[in-house]
This record gives C-alpha cells, structure tokens and sequence, in this order.
C-alpha cells in the first residue's frame, strides 16, 4: 500500500484515464477497496488508478471480461509476491 | 517511415499457408504471454507491439495476399492509405506516440481483435486509458546511494534524466511519475519504477539490510596491546579503539555508521583483521624470537 494520500474516486478515475463509471465497475469487482474512514466520504489508495488501467489493459487487450481481468491482477499479485519471497 | 522486414509467420509462428483461424489461435496465445502487464521481460514491450503488427497483416486478406507477393516492400503501395501507417496505428492502440482521433481507432482495434464474435461487445471497448507502469533497475554505488544524485538513463532510446534521494536502500523502488508506457487514446503515461541495485563494494561488504562490515587492520601488537587506529567509513572515516588481546575476526561495533533506514542508521562492524609484516628488519626478527621463546603456543582448541 502506496504511503501517499488518499484520494477521491474521481482522482482515481483522472489518473487513470478512464470514466468514473468504468472505474466504479471494477470498485464493484473487488479490484481495489476504499481505506477505512469515514464512508460518506471514501477515499482510495492511490495506486489504484494504476491497478484500475491494469486491468482495462488486460481486459481490453486479451478479450477478458472484468471478473477475468480482475482475477489476472490477483494472480499477477501472487506471483510478484512469490518472487519476492512474502 | 523504413521499417526493416520483419517476418510475420515467424513472429506467430505459424506456417506460411496457415487459416486464419490458426494465425487467430496463435496470436491470442502469444499475445497473453507477451503482454507487459504480464511478461516483465525488458522485450515484452516491443514484443507484443510485433505481434500486434504481425496478425493486423496476417489477419486482413488483402494484406496478407500483398505482404506473401511483396516480402520486404508490400508497405510500399500502402502508403498512401491511413491504416498502413503502423506508428499512426501503435501510436493509437497505446503502444508508440501520441494520439488523436477516435473513430478510426475504433474500427482498426475491431479488425485487431476480429470484434465478431468474439468476448462480446463487452470485451473490446476503447477510449483513452493510462499507460502500463515500467520497472527498470538503477545500478548504484555505495558512496552514490548515501550522498543521492542525478542519472541519466535510456530507456526505450529515450534519456530520463532521473534524480534519487539521499540514503537510498537496495531493493528501494522510486517512482518517476510519467514516465512509463505511453497512454492509449490521450490517457496518461504509466510510472516509471527504478529499482535500486548496489554494486559490490571493494571494501564494504553487506551485513543484512543495513549493516555494513569493513575489515580493520592492525599489527600483531596493536592487537596484542590494545590502540586507536582509523577506520574507513561510508562518509569517510573515524577513529575506533582496538582493546587489547583482539584476536582476527573480532567485531567491533560503530553505532550508526552503516547504511540509512528509516528512523536512523544501520552499524558499521570493525572486523580486526591482524596483518603480519612481509619482511622483518634484524632488530624486529629478534624481539620476535624472544616473544616466541616467552610465549606459549596457540593450542587448537583456543
């Protein structure tokens, strides 16, 4: 997890690139969660928006459908931790 | 634009008299194994941009019959024509430059991608989306780490210049906003993401995360008698006090002297390391005799 501040929806949208309806779609998904607080007004790690074009990446390149896409990011997760030994 | 030729069949492996459902088979395989955001391969870039060329050739009839007749100059006559342009096309997919229209992009990422039938109208939508993060690997010294600096590094044929931070650790990643891959359909670029690596040290040596060993040499009687003697350090050097009866291989340990982790620093170990004198003079060969004569022998176990 990024140490950086948490952002807004519509800032993860911006950096990624993509409509915030996209990015509410993979927020449904399970891609990424919202940091504990207060839920009126979540905030999201910032290294969502990378995991949020991640996965459009894949989805949009590979022919995935958004639970396929989700789930590569996950096992692309696992392996990146199982090189690394954690 | 020249481009050199390159061979379609190899890229995708296929024979030169495969259907197209073969060329569609091996090019969804490939591309899942090179895709970057996959394949952390340095090549998996270029790799997966040769793929994407090669089934746009191999896929569409008509090109395909051109490029089989022509070989290396079956671009020639498509140059006139928007969609033989492949830097126009890759700049637009995300995979070269900038980019600027829409519609056109649309209608080439369906043939891409053979849109009928394929995941459904859900699986290949466009529009601008961000670029994929890079990782590449900073290869410092010792002394650079500690002091932070510039570099510039080429990536991709292109230079970065790059600045990192005093106390950098091995291992430590930097972001460099910006500067991975280039954004599809005027999304953002990715990061780039610099690895630190550093270089072996001719006399500090690793000791964990953030301890370093260096060795300390002394004369046989320094270490019989005890003495302050300077010791090299990161930064420079400091004195350190060797007490009497060190043996080789004793650690003596300077506080705070090793390498920066958050909240302070690691420890430098001092490591006695006892160097005899190659050649005696007269006057040092005899004290060394009666010492001998005084001294009794090391026994095995000590």
């Amino acid at each position: 997890m990024s140490s950086e501040e948490a952002v807004e929806l519509t800032v993860v949208a911006r950096r990624a690139g993509v409509r915030i309806a996209l990015v509410r779609r993979y927020l449904e998904f399970g891609l990424f969660e919202a940091r504990p607080g207060p839920a009126a007004a979540p905030r999201y790690d910032p290294d969502s928006a990378a995991r949020v074009a991640q996965a459009e990446r894949l989805r949009r390149d590979l022919g995935l459908n958004y639970a396929g896409a989700v789930l590569a990011c996950e096992l692309l997760d696992r392996i990146r931790d199982l090189r690394a030994g954690r | 634009m020249a481009l050199a030729y390159t061979d379609y069949y190899a890229v995708l492996g296929v024979p030169r008299d495969a259907d197209q459902d073969a060329i569609r088979r091996a090019y969804r395989k490939l591309a899942r194994r090179h895709h970057p955001d996959v394949n952390s391969d340095s090549d998996a870039e270029e790799r997966f941009k040769e793929l994407g060329e090669a089934y746009e050739v191999l896929s569409d009839p008509e090109k395909r019959e051109r490029y089989d007749r022509l070989g290396a100059n079956w671009r020639q006559q498509e140059q006139e024509t928007p969609d033989a342009n492949f830097e126009e096309f890759f700049a637009r997919q995300g995979f070269g430059g900038a980019a600027d229209s829409a519609d056109f992009g649309d209608d080439l990422f369906e043939r891409l991608f053979g849109g009928r039938g394929g995941a459904g109208a859900s699986g290949w939508s466009t529009g601008p989306l961000r670029g994929f993060d890079r990782e590449a690997q900073l290869e410092l010294s010792l002394e650079d780490a500690l002091e932070g600096g510039r570099r510039r590094l080429t990536l991709d044929g292109r230079d970065i210049d790059v600045n990192f931070p005093a106390g950098v650790r091995d291992g430590q990643l930097i972001r460099i906003a910006g500067r991975g891959g280039p954004g599809r359909d005027g999304g953002p670029p990715g990061d780039l993401y610099l690895r630190i690596s550093l270089r072996p040290h001719p006399h500090f040596r690793r000791r964990g995360e953030h301890d370093l060993d260096v060795d300390l040499p002394v004369t046989p009687s320094q270490a019989a008698l005890g003495a302050t003697v300077p010791v090299r350090t990161p930064g420079g050097s400091a004195q350190v006090r060797v007490p009497a009866g060190s043996s080789s291989g004793r650690r003596l340990r300077l506080r705070g002297r090793g390498l920066p982790r958050s909240g302070g620093s690691g420890d430098l170990h001092a490591v006695v390391k006892i160097v005899v004198p190659k050649h005696l003079s007269d006057r040092e060969r005899e004290l060394y005799e009666q010492l001998a004569a005084e001294s009794p022998p090391v026994e095995a176990s000590a």
